[in-house]
């Protein structure tokens, strides 16, 4: 390893000079890869973003809406990982520099940057040099202050976001419902997904002083769709979440993922959750799920997949029907573990409900009614932490 | 360049816009209209950077910082500039466009928009453009720019701010022209064809346009000192210089602008001549010929245009019109 001392480094005229181990280097260039997208209309976000600091080398890519940064410190768990002979920066042609690294032959790297951005990558016998961008030119991340953040455990996260993301709206015309809304209040984290035709709602505790006050903090769909795929391959079991006035920011160890907000203000969704109930069954959620999904083989798309529901108090069952004149009818009975109030039918998409059902996470779930035009709950049981609602579809 | 440059350039549309900056009232909608070369795209850009640098000088940006720098780059994440890839705005562009807007900026609540030739939107997409400019989110500047604001959705227009860039005075051109070492003659011919400072300049360098300068004058002299030797020269130097249908609407312009010095010689304004390198020859031709021949060589020019922009052929609209140029010279003769 070239060991020579940064000062020597820095009068040599070079921006940056560092020895990283390559598997290192290449495992975290593939987890800022994952924000870089082909195409993109800032020509600096086709590159991968390098900061060598006396702590350690911090790689970013981003496509603006999503941003990801990992961080290589000196060492970890004792083991040497890298070692910074100049501090400095520079931005390499993300699709090159991640191909190069996978590829290079031993298994130290030394990277030598330039004071005209050529940076040198050397391995073994193979020794790249490539044309790299001005750091300069580099989107600046919002810097986080340490007191500012919620901690939460990663597997709820990911739980709340598996059982809201599915709900928002797909459709641009109300851009702000394309994503979640998040508010924390009084050390409870809420989550509300809806695309306006049904609404998914998450309660959790964090771990927070019951003075932090967040609202209106909506984030893209996407870009927590993206989180969720990011959570699984890392180890710690807490993330850190802070926001700030444009963007959101989630920490798990050495990875921080950036996810810009949506602009606007999310529409009130208390009012739509109906607060009183005329009928209220308590179904066995499989078995439930299992005879809306055979009954939704005949409910056809362009009818909304509709499928009725018809209850009988007497004989503590419910009647799934779906029938379409072309195709065909299926009938199917499910038993009721209690039933209380009024009797009722109603006419559902059974995608959605299916959609609610196998994110639920219950064994017997409580559905409450208030009438056949409108909208109507699904709740675990004993946990009113979880809520899907759904709106009825309007049948002849 | 800097605001006060631009108070001399474009003043009603720099007023404005300095008031607002000094006063931090920007409008949240522009549409910057003019003819083209009058320097809207280089306001919009500056406006940019007043608006996202932080290191300024009253309203004046840096120009060195960050922000002005990659604003200039095309790297500002927050500021999205739209423009017509090929001959209009594709769909794609405008999902671009729709997504920055719904989104907060990725550095500060701050986003700034330009869309260039915003005339050549579909109604559709000018639409949906509409829905944000309705209900502008945060601290958002949009500034739209046409040189055809007719063209533009009377419900868009309504909606912004709409400043007028005036096209530079002719003479103001030919004398910065000249200021950059480009002979007095030819100054005066490129600012007699466009209003577009840059497009005037790359004309004054151009060999071919040069070429072509010379080519006209000289087919222009010999139809009225020698007719007989016009048709020959026409065929062998303007048929071979005016190949296809742009070169020759700049070579027939270079006529018209021809037949418009003798007129005003005639009319005796010998100070509005273009091709004053040439004054001798024209003053003989002035005296030469009638009025009514240099008017109806005038209309046969402008018939020749006519045609070529009717898709005629070069070569043929070429033809026709030496035909009735040398009917009128020859009858005089």
């Amino acid at each position: 390893m070239a060991l020579a001392t940064s000062s020597i480094a820095g009068e040599s005229g070079l921006l940056m000079k560092l020895t990283v181990y390559r598997d290192a280097l290449a495992e975290n260039v593939n987890h800022v890869m994952k924000a870089v997208s082909p195409r993109t209309t800032i020509p600096i976000l086709t590159g991968i973003k390098l900061e060598a600091t006396p702590e350690g080398l911090t790689l970013t890519g981003s496509d603006s809406d999503v941003s990801i940064q990992a961080f290589i410190p000196l060492e970890e768990d004792g083991v040497q990982k890298i070692e910074i002979h100049q501090p400095g920066s520079i931005v390499l042609i993300a699709r090159y520099f991640a191909d190069i690294v996978k590829k290079l032959p031993n298994d130290q790297v030394d990277i030598e940057v330039d004071s005209r951005f050529v940076t040198r990558i050397r391995s073994g016998q193979a020794e790249f040099s490539l044309n790299g961008l001005d750091a300069e030119e580099y989107p600046r991340l919002p810097v986080i202050r340490a007191d500012n953040v919620v901690p939460i455990r990663k597997d709820l996260l990911k739980q709340v976001i598996r059982q809201t993301v599915y709900a928002v709206s797909t459709s641009e015309t109300r851009p702000v419902l394309t994503g979640a809304n998040w508010a924390i209040k009084n050390g409870r984290l809420t989550c509300v997904a809806t695309d306006s035709h049904r609404l998914a709602k998450r309660v959790v505790a964090v771990d927070v002083d019951p003075a932090v006050e967040y609202k209106n903090v909506v984030i893209p769909g996407k870009s927590l769709n993206e989180l969720g795929k990011i959570l699984d391959d890392n180890g710690n079991d807490w993330v850190d979440i802070a926001i700030t006035s444009n963007q959101i920011l989630f920490k798990t160890d050495n990875i921080q993922f950036f996810s810009r907000l949506l602009e606007g203000n999310y529409p009130e969704t208390d009012g739509l959750i109906p607060r009183d109930a005329k009928t209220e069954i308590i179904l066995n959620t499989k078995e439930f799920l299992q005879a809306i999904d055979r009954a939704s083989l005949l409910a056809r798309e362009e009818r909304n997949n509709v499928v009725k529901l018809k209850t009988f108090e007497a004989e503590k069952r419910v009647e799934i029907i779906s029938q379409s004149p072309e195709i065909g009818r299926v009938y199917e009975s499910v038993p009721v573990i209690d039933h209380s109030g009024e009797e009722m039918r109603i006419s559902f998409s059974s995608k959605y409900m299916m959609d609610a059902l196998t994110r639920i996470d219950a064994e017997e779930i409580k559905v409450t009614f208030t009438g056949a035009m409108k909208p109507f709950l699904i709740r675990p049981l004993d946990d009113d932490n979880i809520l899907m609602l759904i709106l009825p579809i309007r049948t002849n | 360049m800097k605001w006060t440059q631009w108070l001399e350039e474009q003043k009603t549309v720099a007023t404005i816009l300095i008031n607002s900056l000094e006063q931090s009232r920007l409008g949240h909608a522009y549409l910057f209209t003019g003819q083209k070369g009058t320097g809207k795209r280089e306001v919009a850009r500056h406006l940019a950077r007043s608006f996202f640098c932080r290191n300024k000088n009253g309203i004046e940006p840096c120009g060195t910082c960050r922000d002005c720098r990659r604003i200039d780059s095309g790297n500002h994440p927050d500021v999205v500039v739209i423009r017509p890839d090929g001959r209009s705005i594709k769909k794609q562009q405008i999902a671009d466009l729709i997504k920055a807007f719904s989104y907060r900026g990725v550095e500060s609540e701050r986003k700034f928009f330009i869309v260039e030739q915003v005339d050549l939107m579909t109604a559709q997409a000018a639409n949906s453009l509409l829905k944000f400019m309705e209900e502008p989110d945060g601290q958002t500047v949009c500034v739209l720019i046409t040189e055809n604001v007719h063209a533009v959705l009377e419900t868009i227009v309504s909606r912004c701010q709409v400043l007028t860039f005036k096209p530079l005075p002719p003479e103001k051109m030919k004398r910065r022209l000249i200021g950059e070492g480009v002979a007095p003659a030819m100054a005066a011919t490129v600012t007699a064809l466009t209003a577009d400072y840059e497009e005037a300049k790359a004309l004054a360098g151009d060999e071919w346009f040069a070429k072509a300068r010379s080519v006209v004058i000289n087919y222009m002299e010999e139809l009225f000192a020698q007719p007989q030797r016009a048709m020959m020269t026409m065929y062998e130097q303007c048929a071979t210089h005016f190949t296809d249908s742009n070169r020759l609407h700049i070579g027939l312009d270079l006529m018209l602008i021809w037949f418009r010095d003798v007129l005003s010689l005639q009319t005796g304004r010998p100070e509005a001549v273009v091709f004053t390198d040439r004054l001798e020859r024209l003053n003989a031709i002035a005296d030469m010929i009638f009025m009514e021949r240099t008017a109806s060589g005038l209309a046969a020019v402008l018939a020749a245009k006519r045609r070529l922009n009717a898709n005629g052929h070069p070569l043929s609209v070429l033809e026709q019109l030496a035909l009735r140029l040398e009917e009128g010279a020859v009858s005089h003769v």
